[in-house]
């Protein structure tokens, strides 16, 4: 899978997480910067992403995943 | 009480632990004697501030002014009413009205609230210690939590220094033996009443309470502060343990003493896979409403042998030390034991009531008669029997409140933002399980919804995002049950 189809695969998982069609990833976005992004809708996140890519995070992974940058990089590392 | 139990204990902390950590936040750490010096400064600047009432607004920033700010509050007799940072401005204006706010302590680099009057305590400058007790009456409020209420207004539930002061005192005695080398996680906001247990129960033995920055994925950083930073004493959501669930092989804490749990019911098969990543500690799951100050029952679960429960869920045990209980029907008769009804509770724990709101006042308290006695019970709404032992089992709501992440929620305020914004036409919120199994909510439309990016908009200007829903459905017509109410099992079915 490339980079871009990646990315976009991404794109519709947070889209349909955080009930916002509009929203954008960029490397740099993090929880900070969406307003329904916390602890519960992090957990249905991550549910969502090892679902759609059939892989599976360790504690140790989501602990480093500062932004959107880092989980598209352990998402990458583990296809 | 207050005094004896609270502010001594923080002040001798100050007093022989002056180097020591009394706050780890965001990674940095803060001593005693730094804490005590943004207590003074603060302390000073509202003692030389003009401002009507009692109640002081306190925007409940993840840093150390914010945190002795409360200390502050507290030395000069004041409560402190907390107003969440990223909550809706909204909803931080009503608390200031309903609780007619003159003054607002904010460590904010620009005030969030810049209509009322604002100390703004990351500029104040240390001059001089003032530190010292003050008589104050017993029945002066600590402080006043805002939580969801069912008419789209939130309610202040007031609590008392002698609620605060009789609550660390009954909880001391269930066992909890901490020292000053104890380091101790405050993983909750500080609009909600565990945080206030989370950081007396470090500042009263001169231990570190280490907190969780706003801007971070809870759940997430925590577990790397409970690794790294060896934590001793943790009290914790079930939900948090239900996201480490899937990394339980990952997790090895030999550190922690003491593990609470607590702010929702505790899944005891969750409980007994979570133990053996907490080896050594003890675990104890620890119940009560804000009404009656942060717990009011615990029981401490037992490793290796049978534990009690009902529908999976833990027993919640015995009344806390002044706690008394009783159990009572639809009718106010009091419950025979193994007999199912609402729990009531009183003792110097109990609130006074809800401030300036008589009629919810009315429906929350009752007077019953126990053995003779003429006395205030507050309604928890939770239904409850208790056992041949005198242990609680509970067994859910009586009424329209779900928890969601630790926060007790009215379906009822959700479903009466969204009507007004659906100009009257039918909503109903409902609270469903998912497959991770934890809380989520989902609002049901009646007719049409034109625009739902408007409807989630208009809903997140209104209150805290966890109580904003993420699934959303339209029904032509909502099914209704014999009585002619809106059938919510039927909708249930749908999700």
């Amino acid at each position: 899978m490339g980079k871009e189809e990646l990315q976009s695969k991404l794109t519709a998982i947070f889209q349909k997480t955080f009930n916002d069609e509009s929203l954008e990833l960029s490397d740099e976005l993090t929880a900070n910067d969406v307003e329904n992004w916390d602890s519960l809708s992090h957990m249905i996140l991550i549910a969502e992403v090892e679902n759609s890519f059939s892989i599976k995070f360790k504690l140790k992974d989501l602990n480093k995943m500062r932004n959107v940058g880092d989980m598209l990089n352990i998402i990458e590392s583990k296809l | 009480m207050f005094n004896q139990n609270v502010l001594n204990p923080i002040l001798e902390s100050i007093d022989s632990f002056s180097n020591r950590n009394a706050f780890v936040i965001n990674e940095e750490s803060h001593s005693y004697l730094e804490l005590s010096k943004h207590i003074s400064k603060i302390r000073t600047e509202i003692q030389n501030t003009k401002f009507t009432g009692k109640n002081i607004g306190l925007v409940a920033n993840d840093d150390i002014e914010t945190y002795a700010s409360i200390i502050a509050i507290w030395l000069e007799g004041f409560a402190y009413v907390p107003i969440h940072p990223k909550h809706p401005v909204k909803r931080g204006n009503e608390i200031i009205e309903q609780a007619k706010i003159n003054i607002i302590i904010d460590s904010s680099e620009s005030s969030i609230y810049p209509e009322t009057q604002t100390i703004q305590s990351r500029f104040l400058k240390f001059e001089q210690y003032n530190l010292k007790l003050k008589e104050i009456d017993e029945s002066e409020l600590a402080y006043i939590l805002f939580t969801s209420g069912s008419t789209g207004k939130p309610k202040g539930v007031q609590i008392t220094r002698l609620n605060v002061g009789a609550f660390m005192e009954a909880f001391w005695v269930i066992g909890f033996d901490i020292s000053e080398s104890d380091r101790c996680l405050q993983c909750f906001d500080l609009t909600f009443d565990v945080s206030v247990q989370s950081y007396l129960t470090p500042l009263c033995k001169g231990a570190c309470a280490y907190t969780i920055p706003h801007d971070q994925i809870k759940y997430n950083y925590a577990s790397v502060i409970l690794e790294e930073e060896k934590i001793t004493f943790a009290a914790m959501a079930p939900s948090m343990v239900r996201f480490y669930r899937p990394y339980f092989d990952e997790i090895d804490l030999p550190y922690m003493r003491y593990n609470i749990l607590t702010a929702e019911a505790s899944p005891l098969d969750l409980v007994e896979e979570w133990s053996s990543c907490v080896p050594n500690a003890e675990i104890f799951d620890l119940y009560g409403p804000t009404e009656a100050t942060i717990y009011c029952t615990y029981n401490r679960y037992e490793r290796e042998k049978p534990n009690k429960q009902l529908n999976g869920m833990l027993s919640i045990g015995k009344p806390f030390n002044g706690i008394d209980i009783v159990i009572k029907d639809e009718e106010n008769n009091l419950l025979e034991k193994n007999i199912k009804g609402e729990l009531c509770v009183a003792g110097n724990q109990v609130t006074v009531g809800y401030w300036e709101n008589e009629s919810k006042n009315k429906e929350a308290f009752i007077q019953l008669n126990i053995n003779g006695l003429e006395r205030i019970f507050y309604r928890t709404g939770d239904a409850c029997y208790i056992d041949d032992d005198g242990d609680l089992m509970l067994s859910g709501r009586l009424d329209y409140q779900v928890k969601i992440q630790g926060y007790r929620i009215e379906l009822g305020e959700i479903e009466h933002h969204a009507r007004e914004f659906l100009n009257g036409h039918n909503a109903v919120a409902l609270a469903f399980s998912n497959q991770l199994g934890t809380t989520e909510l989902a609002l049901f439309i009646e007719g049409e919804l034109l625009d739902q990016d408007s409807l989630v908009n208009y809903l997140k200007s209104k209150m805290p995002h966890y109580m904003v829903p993420l699934k959303y459905y339209v029904e032509t017509e909502f099914p209704l049950n014999a009585n002619g109410k809106v059938d919510r099992n039927k909708l249930h079915t749908k999700l």
